[in-house]
């Protein structure tokens, strides 16, 4: 009878201890978070099975977006040429400041919807988010740094690997993880709630300079401003000449065809009147520069879109009518939402004053 | 239970099945095959720093040689092909040990060894790899996503650009622009199972291969392109057999 109470006691400690050695991996279980497509959208193009999204990925990610030490002298985080008031492109700024007194070389864009972007950049260089960090880090004239010094960096600082065990299952700090970690956050910046949203959902109703913008968008803009993400992604000319300093072939900087010279990522216009300056080289300053462009100014030449062959007519009217639609993809509640503000930093949530819009 | 080792043995005939291609050799993975990359100029051993005389007649003093291999392929004298798991093995000439690759291999006759100079492109477009293929080890372009496969670097008298430099990052994966190559060398006769492949990469096929490329014309190749497809075009040449045993 004893003997079989004790082996009883000894069996029930030998499975309590069988218990624990099998926590060591049962322990991970980091909360998921379920990527909802707003209604009516396509499927994502990014393939979240090779990267679940969950909490403490998230945490992670946005905590290495708002990171200074990203950049060679600790001044250049994602979020310094990202800004959440600016939907995530740098405010009011044609280029961007980087390391050592250095302008980038094209505008940095807004960030939103990228769970649905294939390529990246203007000229579509990148081909997968996880990647896409890896160029501002390293860049010369932006963060300036070397992914090795990153990485090493990062492992120094105990606050991290406590959150990459968290996000990844063990304490391991490599470029994958941190490309992964950080496409964790941006995947979760999705811009779908503008008043143009709530209209297509029967929440509100469109004015009427609104509706009547919205009917000349159909007709004339809607080809390459493609709802619901407002871009098709494709690579055009739009008649813009080339810098003489800058240089950029755009595309063709890619393909190395000549048929792509001057073609640029068409842009979303979501949030659009928040992320000026506009064009890749952000040459223009206001929607209404944007307008003149397309009416007036453009050059027309082999590689420019067929499109555009005589230019795109628009009245002063058509323009006014066309800002007011144009302002309906403002969507302030992603502007404002507190998950995607950086860290303790209140008074950077709003916008400078502006004159340019 | 008799049941149950049936289907054991029957997955493990699966499972050793997807390795092969052909009829099944007799013998699952038996020993280690070392093969043994040497880097030269010529006849003479790749010394970085030290000036030495290119094919072109340029006196060059080399810096850095390094690129990948992969998808190993190894056929026996009747055609039966081998294909380890694949890996990525980044060959540096400034890490000796880098120099040196092995592969569970099983006991066959040896007559052709296959593998890719390069990343395939399936490796380029699937985001951020680890181990050999992480893109800190310098060896990735992140502002035109894609793998340099192979990378010169050193200084040319000749060369007309900043300190006497030549740089060439040889990478493009694209249709068109892809710059990995499928190296097939055959064995020569030796005493078979082989446990040691001694392969022999010349340098001076980079500049005169398929076509000549003169540093004084040319000392900088750093995008995918036709400049990039002429580099590959000529070291997919600079593998030969130094010896088997």
């Amino acid at each position: 009878m004893r003997i079989a109470k004790n082996t009883w006691v000894l069996l029930l400690i030998l499975l309590a201890c069988a218990g624990w050695v099998a926590a060591d991996n049962a322990y991970f279980r980091p909360k998921p978070i379920i990527f909802k497509v707003p209604k009516g959208w396509p499927q994502p193009v990014y393939d979240f099975s090779k990267n679940p999204l969950t909490e403490e990925g998230f945490a992670l990610g946005k905590k290495l977006f708002y990171d200074g030490r990203l950049s060679k002298d600790g001044n250049f985080s994602c979020g310094s040429c990202h800004q959440q008031f600016g939907a995530f492109n740098t405010y009011d700024h044609s280029l961007s400041h980087g390391y050592n007194n250095a302008l980038t070389t094209r505008n940095a864009p807004g960030l939103f919807n990228l769970a649905w972007q294939k390529d990246f950049m203007w000229d579509g260089g990148i081909n997968h988010l996880d990647l896409q960090p890896l160029a501002p880090i390293t860049a010369e004239n932006e963060m300036a740094e070397t992914l090795e010094n990153v990485i090493a960096k990062l492992k120094t600082d105990k606050e991290y690997r406590k959150m990459f065990k968290a996000a990844f299952g063990d304490e391991t700090i490599n470029t994958q993880r941190l490309g992964k970690a950080l496409s964790q956050f941006l995947l979760q910046l999705v811009s779908s709630n503008s008043k143009y949203d709530k209209v297509k959902r029967g929440e509100a109703s469109f004015i009427l300079p609104e509706q009547l913008g919205y009917q000349i968008f159909v007709q004339k803009c809607i080809s390459c401003h493609t709802e619901p993400l407002f871009t098709d992604y494709s690579y055009r000319n739009i008649g813009l000449k080339m810098d003489d300093v800058l240089k950029d072939p755009g595309r063709m900087r890619i393909t190395t065809r000549p048929e792509d010279s001057l073609k640029f990522k068409v842009p979303s216009l979501r949030n659009v009147a928040m992320t000026f300056p506009y064009g890749h080289d952000g040459r223009f300053f206001s929607l209404m520069n944007v307008f003149e462009h397309y009416r007036k100014n453009m050059v027309v030449s082999a590689t420019t879109d067929p499109l555009f062959r005589n230019k795109l007519p628009l009245s002063n009217y058509e323009i006014g009518q066309l800002t007011a639609f144009l302002y309906t993809l403002t969507d302030s509640s992603f502007l404002k939402d507190p998950r995607f503000a950086a860290p303790g930093a209140d008074n950077h949530t709003k916008p400078p004053a502006d004159i340019h819009r | 239970m008799k049941h149950s080792v049936y289907m054991t043995v029957l997955l493990a005939l699966c499972l050793t099945g997807l390795h092969f291609r052909g009829p099944v050799p007799a013998t699952a993975p038996a020993g280690k095959l070392r093969l043994v990359f040497h880097h030269q100029v010529g006849k003479n051993p790749l010394e970085l720093g030290a000036l030495c005389q290119n094919s072109l007649g340029d006196s060059i003093t080399i810096e850095r040689f390094k690129y990948y291999v992969s998808h190993f392929t190894l056929t026996d004298s009747k055609g039966r092909q081998w294909k380890p798991d694949p890996q990525y093995f980044l060959i540096d000439e400034e890490i000796p040990g880098s120099k040196i690759i092995t592969l569970q291999v099983p006991d066959i006759d040896i007559g052709q060894i296959g593998f890719l100079l390069g990343v395939d492109s399936a490796k380029n477009v699937s985001g951020i790899q680890t181990g050999a293929l992480d893109p800190l080890k310098g060896m990735f372009w992140t502002w035109n996503s894609g793998y340099i496969m192979a990378k010169l670097e050193g200084t040319a008298e000749r060369s007309p650009s900043p300190g006497h430099r030549f740089t060439y990052h040889i990478g493009g994966f694209r249709f068109g622009m892809n710059t990995a190559r499928a190296i097939t060398l055959q064995i020569p006769p030796a005493n078979q199972p082989l446990r040691e492949i001694h392969i022999t990469a010349d340098i001076n096929q980079w500049f005169s291969g398929a076509s000549q490329i003169n540093i004084a014309e040319t000392p900088v190749c750093h995008t995918p392109g036709s400049l990039a497809m002429r580099f590959a075009d000529n070291y997919q040449n600079m593998f030969s057999i130094h010896s088997a045993r």
